[in-house]
């Protein structure tokens, strides 16, 4: 994987999306960082971003979060066109150890792995390949 | 028609009694007067059976007690209808008043018993629902801020610059207070459901003064007026605990949610108290709460807002406390320019 990755966290504990941040950065790997504390702002972005042909953006989202939690985010996104869809890679990243939680992760096809809290440098390179 | 007369004149001093001459005119008993809780009911009705009778009425009136008032000859079928559970006991002919009183002080014990163990049911069923959530949430709640702070470590183990460091630490400060704060509404909580009320005399004044040490400090670093206003107009009982819990909670929710660009931010607490009730509001001119929220604010682990931290519990607790006082609370708000809200709590 040549070209350089964007990325997008979304999560309510400002905390938690600088330390996304700070271990993405650390990677090197990334072309662009946007952090959300609402789901419904990633969203719209997502849906008024036009599917560029060669981009790509790796999206973590947490689950518990007010106004639209990660699994509503899943679902409105799975709602979009092929066509963006194909430009992003989900994963869901919580804090859970709810064993509905963990399941629930599964039955979504959009999302490619579960993560657990917090984000470290060897998750993400492990991730990144 | 006699016999009947005779028992209502008896009993109607200890009792409530209906009267039915037959079957038709006791089911219109039943369906009029959901409460009742004995039915005594002689075997030889003129329509059908006693037996019948309460066989018949069994499923849509669980509750009442049923008893036969019955003669040797029936006792065949009446031994079947008690064994079955039918009935919770039988007087037999000819009866005395002190044997109806009797079978009545039992079988309302038995009533009561029963009536008791399905509220206690329900309680049952509420304590356990409270158990799941706070199980679901104490993993998100109190591990969150756990794990935040530990990838906060991680990560400043790889920074270099004091700056950096620096805002890292006050990052992870923050999310030990929000852990702290969600510890102490668990207290609340418990405090709530398991304390036992204890009035006394309320002296607001002296609350206010505890508030305004507590919020003003916070007010400072903010740039948030807060103003109260008391207005006593005689003595006011209530329990304390209950009180503070939900002053705390509107307060501590109408600093946090303030809207950071605002000009002039404040606060104000109107308290107007008399002997009947206490009339507390509590205005912000903050961020306010959006119109598709505002119906779930009071539930459990709502959260209307990704702004700043909240547990989902402070509001919980004051609607928990209000019920408990028989109080109540109404809330306006507009969206960017403020909240209140209005609580009326009755006097003891």
């Amino acid at each position: 994987m040549a070209q350089k990755l964007h990325f997008i966290v979304i999560d309510d504990s400002k905390l938690d999306c600088f330390i996304a941040e700070k271990v993405i950065r650390n990677t090197g790997k990334s072309e662009s960082i946007k952090s959300f504390l609402l789901a419904t702002n990633a969203l719209e972005l997502i849906k008024a971003t036009p599917a560029e042909s060669d981009s790509h953006t790796i999206v973590l989202v947490d689950i518990q979060m007010p106004i639209m939690n990660g699994f509503e985010f899943v679902e409105a996104f799975e709602t979009l066109p092929k066509e963006i869809r194909d430009h992003y890679t989900l994963y869901i990243i919580s804090s859970s150890i709810n064993e509905n939680d963990l399941k629930r992760v599964h039955t979504y096809p959009s999302v490619k792995k579960f993560l657990n809290k917090p984000l470290t440098s060897n998750t993400l390179s492990t991730l990144l390949g | 028609m006699n016999n009947l007369n005779g028992f209502k004149a008896t009993f109607r001093f200890d009792y409530n009694v209906f009267i039915a001459a037959n079957t038709t005119q006791a089911h219109q008993h039943l369906v009029e007067n959901p409460d009742i809780s004995i039915i005594l009911c002689d075997q030889r009705m003129p329509d059908k059976t006693g037996v019948q009778f309460f066989e018949e009425i069994r499923t849509e009136y669980p509750d009442p007690i049923r008893m036969l008032i019955t003669g040797y000859t029936d006792i065949e079928s009446v031994i079947d209808a008690i064994n079955r559970g039918h009935i919770f006991r039988y007087i037999k002919k000819p009866w005395t008043d002190a044997d109806i009183k009797s079978a009545i002080e039992e079988a309302n014990k038995f009533f009561l018993t029963n009536s008791m163990l399905v509220i206690k049911k329900q309680e049952l069923g509420k304590a356990y629902e409270d158990l799941d959530k706070f199980a679901y949430s104490v993993t998100h709640d109190m591990r969150g801020p756990l794990l935040s702070v530990q990838g906060a470590i991680d990560v400043a183990r790889t920074m270099t610059n004091i700056d950096e460091i620096k805002e890292i630490l006050e990052m992870m400060d923050k999310s030990v207070h929000k852990l702290d704060d969600f510890i102490k509404n668990i207290h609340e909580y418990y405090n709530l459901k398991r304390g036992q009320l204890s009035f006394t005399e309320i002296d607001f004044n002296r609350i206010i003064k505890d508030l305004e040490d507590i919020f003003q400090i916070s007010g400072r670093v903010n740039n948030v007026r807060f103003i109260t206003n008391l207005i006593q107009g005689g003595g006011f009982k209530s329990d304390e605990t209950s009180i503070k819990i939900i002053l705390n909670n509107l307060l501590s929710n109408a600093f946090k949610y303030q809207r950071r660009s605002a000009e002039d931010k404040f606060v104000e607490l109107d308290i107007d108290v008399n002997n009947e009730r206490a009339l507390i509001s509590v205005a912000d001119n903050g961020i306010g709460i959006h119109q598709n929220y505002i119906d779930n604010i009071f539930v459990m682990f709502f959260r209307a807002t990704s702004e700043e931290s909240g547990s989902g519990f402070g509001l919980y607790n004051v609607k928990d406390a209000l019920i408990r006082l028989g109080g109540t609370i109404e809330v306006a708000s507009t969206p960017n320019e403020g909240t209140k809200f209005i609580v009326n709590i009755p006097g003891k």
